[in-house]
């Protein structure tokens, strides 16, 4: 057989816990101690032997935290072999995290991490009450003393915008994560008029400044995409 | 600050730096064996066309003195200084490669790194080591090129075959083939077949030119069993002798390629670190576009993903006369105003996104769902393209008249189509055009949407017939 699909796509070599394979596959190595918290239904392939368990005890004890048809559902990995990951094709962020660090991820963007990770579930302080629907994310820290891997997705090519230069706005539809610790401020640019149907369609932002990033999305589609997965 | 760069990685040069004084300097440390650093100065299709910009101890300078080779200093093996803003646009990529002098091989390296220093700091360093290697002999470490504006990428790929293969990746002539080191990675005394004879100069396209790299697979004994080696430095197909586009990989690497990511959140995220280039709208990637501001803009409403500054978003009022011209054409544009002080990020749905300049009274035609944003200084009429037949009785779109900018969106990547003779674009997949063209409805030809039950059958295309040159229509691979 020849062609470009069977002999430049196989796999690449392993270099790290977490690497991408392509832009929008993320691919793990998995051995046993070491296990994965993934979104329901993200993964597309494996090799070795891996067992998922869809509702993982740590996961339902959460579920009370989480509203109704938002929060983030989770699987758990565990075994030992080479585990696929990806989204609907949206783009793959692979993220080290050194001990101490730690991020906020929108749930809606969490792809996999670590599960030696310290993590919750929350609501982003001030989205819930101004635009009339919460904001949850998976707020994850790393308080081991290795690497800890974070595997996120972005509908389009993701941009990184530091904080350390300006206070940063973000549109709310369009985050995808940010350096947890950062101060966060809403923030209302247009006047009281564009409440009613003449809005400039960006009313409503949040505002990070202090030591670190956000990543954002190049879309604010809002739409839910096949909610029921796997 | 230092870029750390890990191998595959690739930024926009001025994320890193402002500068165009670059100072490069590559360290290869291989105890026991000895390294050649040189410089490629290749053409737009990756060839080495010009033997005046292959840079080495022999040529230290190009004709006009943009790429210097220096010497062993400070540290560093080999140096080199590139002026950007001198080097002749018909080169498109320096490729800086370490070739073997002797016997040896690429695993032999013990460290290393490429580095760049503009005006005495070092703003980008890329580390190896030799596990980043095994037979090669020749290594493209890093690049600098030009796509759009100078980029740079931390290459890492080698060559089993030393410098003479490498050469003939570029398309260059090996004229004596006795100082090339042998094209197979067999430890030295092993008698290499002989190379192609001096001056066989290997068509474009490579294949042909390659040296017996099978070779390779015959003589197993020699030390180095040639493992079978993972994707990315050499493709299986290659490794198998087969006809493979091998020249075409080094130009687009294949996309199953691993990177390695530096330790730290910041690390890991700063292959989308914003492009800090200067001007008024600067691409981010292909699907972000940030405006500074300081002159208004207008965009559409709910593209702003971000922004830093004091920015203000109002609603654009059209006027009296913008809002008949809504009702009646449903082609109004959803606009807002981004005033202030600040830069604005904007995107769409994850649609491409391209920018394009007008120059003061050039015109363009653009349909009006592909339009993102565009300066206060560009004039926007609504037009129609009469026919009848049509539903609602016209084609509706939008003249924007420069000078300015404008932001274009399209679903895909779009294809700009010169007119020469009679060209046809279907209605829901127009893009742009430019003005002046004769333009007709055709509605016989029904080619597209008649697949689909609930297609209405009727199906548009437009003509265009363009006097002189210089027209063109953009399509997009999406219909609406």
């Amino acid at each position: 057989m020849q062609g470009q699909l069977i002999q430049h796509y196989g796999p690449t070599p392993v270099m790290d816990r977490m690497s991408k394979h392509g832009s929008k596959i993320a691919k793990v190595v998995m051995w046993p101690g070491f296990d994965l918290f993934a979104r329901s239904g993200s993964m597309i392939g494996y090799e070795g032997l891996i067992e998922f368990d869809p509702q993982p005890p740590e996961v339902r004890r959460l579920a009370s935290s989480w509203a109704t048809g938002e929060g983030v559902p989770l699987m758990t990995a565990r075994g030992q072999g080479l585990l696929y990951l990806a989204d609907y094709g949206k783009d793959v962020i692979v993220m080290q995290l050194t001990p101490g660090e730690a991020v906020s991820v929108n749930g809606k963007n969490i792809l996999a991490f670590d599960a030696s990770l310290q993590w919750g579930i929350e609501r982003v302080k001030g989205v819930t009450m101004l635009s009339g629907m919460g904001m949850f994310n998976v707020v994850i820290r790393n308080n081991t003393q290795g690497a800890g891997w974070v595997a996120m997705v972005s509908k389009g090519n993701p941009i990184m915008l530091d904080t350390r230069e300006a206070p940063t706005f973000v549109d709310t539809d369009a985050l995808v994560a940010f350096t947890e610790g950062l101060s966060i401020e809403k923030r209302r640019t247009a006047g009281f008029g564009s409440m009613f149907g003449r809005g400039s369609g960006e009313s409503f932002q949040l505002g990070f400044h202090g030591q670190g990033f956000v990543v954002v999305q190049p879309s604010e589609d809002e739409r839910p995409h096949f909610s029921v997965r796997g | 600050m230092v870029t750390q760069f890990g191998r595959g990685q690739k930024s926009q040069l001025s994320a890193i730096t402002q500068g165009t004084d670059l100072y490069i300097g590559i360290q290869v440390n291989a105890p026991g064996t000895s390294w050649d650093i040189s410089c490629f100065g290749l053409d737009a299709n990756d060839r080495l066309s010009d033997d005046r910009y292959f840079i080495f101890f022999n040529q230290p300078k190009s004709p006009e003195g943009s790429i210097q080779q220096l010497g062993a200093q400070s540290g560093d093996t080999e140096s080199f200084r590139i002026t950007l803003d001198a080097v002749p646009p018909s080169i498109h990529k320096l490729s800086f490669c370490a070739a073997l002098d002797g016997a040896g091989s690429g695993s032999q390296i013990t460290s290393g790194y490429f580095r760049i220093v503009v005006g005495g700091q070092e703003v980008m360093r890329y580390p190896f080591t030799g596990a980043d290697f095994t037979s090669e002999r020749a290594v493209m470490i890093g690049d600098v090129y030009r796509k759009g504006v100078w980029r740079v990428t931390a290459n890492g790929q080698g060559f089993a075959g030393g410098l003479a293969e490498l050469i003939r990746s570029f398309g260059g002539e090996v004229e004596d083939p006795a100082p090339a080191p042998p094209p197979a990675p067999a430890a030295g005394g092993f008698a290499p077949p002989p190379p192609p004879a001096g001056g066989f100069a290997p068509p474009p396209g490579g294949p042909a030119a390659r040296p017996p790299a099978p070779a390779a697979s015959q003589a197993p004994g020699y030390g180095q069993p040639p493992a079978p080696r993972p994707g990315y430095g050499q493709p299986p197909a290659a490794a198998a002798g087969a006809a493979s586009p091998l020249v075409n990989l080094y130009k687009e690497p294949p996309p199953s390629q691993a990177q390695p990511v530096p330790p730290g959140a910041m690390a890991s995220l700063t292959p989308y670190a914003e492009n800090q280039a200067q001007g008024r709208w600067v691409q981010q990637n292909s699907k972000l576009v940030k405006v500074r501001l300081g002159e208004d803009a207008l965009a559409l409403r709910g593209s702003m993903v971000a922004y830093q500054g004091n920015i203000d978003f109002d609603y654009k009022s059209r006027g009296l006369r913008g809002m008949l011209e809504e009702k009646l054409t449903g082609q109004g544009l959803k606009l807002m105003t981004c005033k202030g002080q600040g830069e604005v990020f904007l995107a769409q749905d994850a649609a491409d996104l391209h920018i394009v300049e007008l120059g003061p009274g050039q015109k363009l035609c653009v349909n009006t769902k592909n339009v993102l944003a565009f300066d206060a200084t560009i004039t926007n009429e609504v037009k129609r393209i009469e026919s009848a037949g049509i539903p609602g009785g016209g084609i509706f779109h939008f003249e924007m008249t420069g000078p300015g900018t404008i932001v274009v969106m399209t679903k895909g990547t779009p294809m700009t189509l010169p007119v020469q003779g009679p060209t046809f674009g279907d209605i829901n997949a127009l893009v742009a055009w430019t003005v002046g063209m004769r333009v007709s409805v055709s509605s016989q030809v029904r080619i597209s949407r008649q697949v689909y039950h609930t297609a209405s059958g009727e199906s548009h295309n437009l003509q265009f017939q363009g006097m002189g040159g210089g027209h063109f229509i953009v399509v997009q691979p999406y219909e609406v």
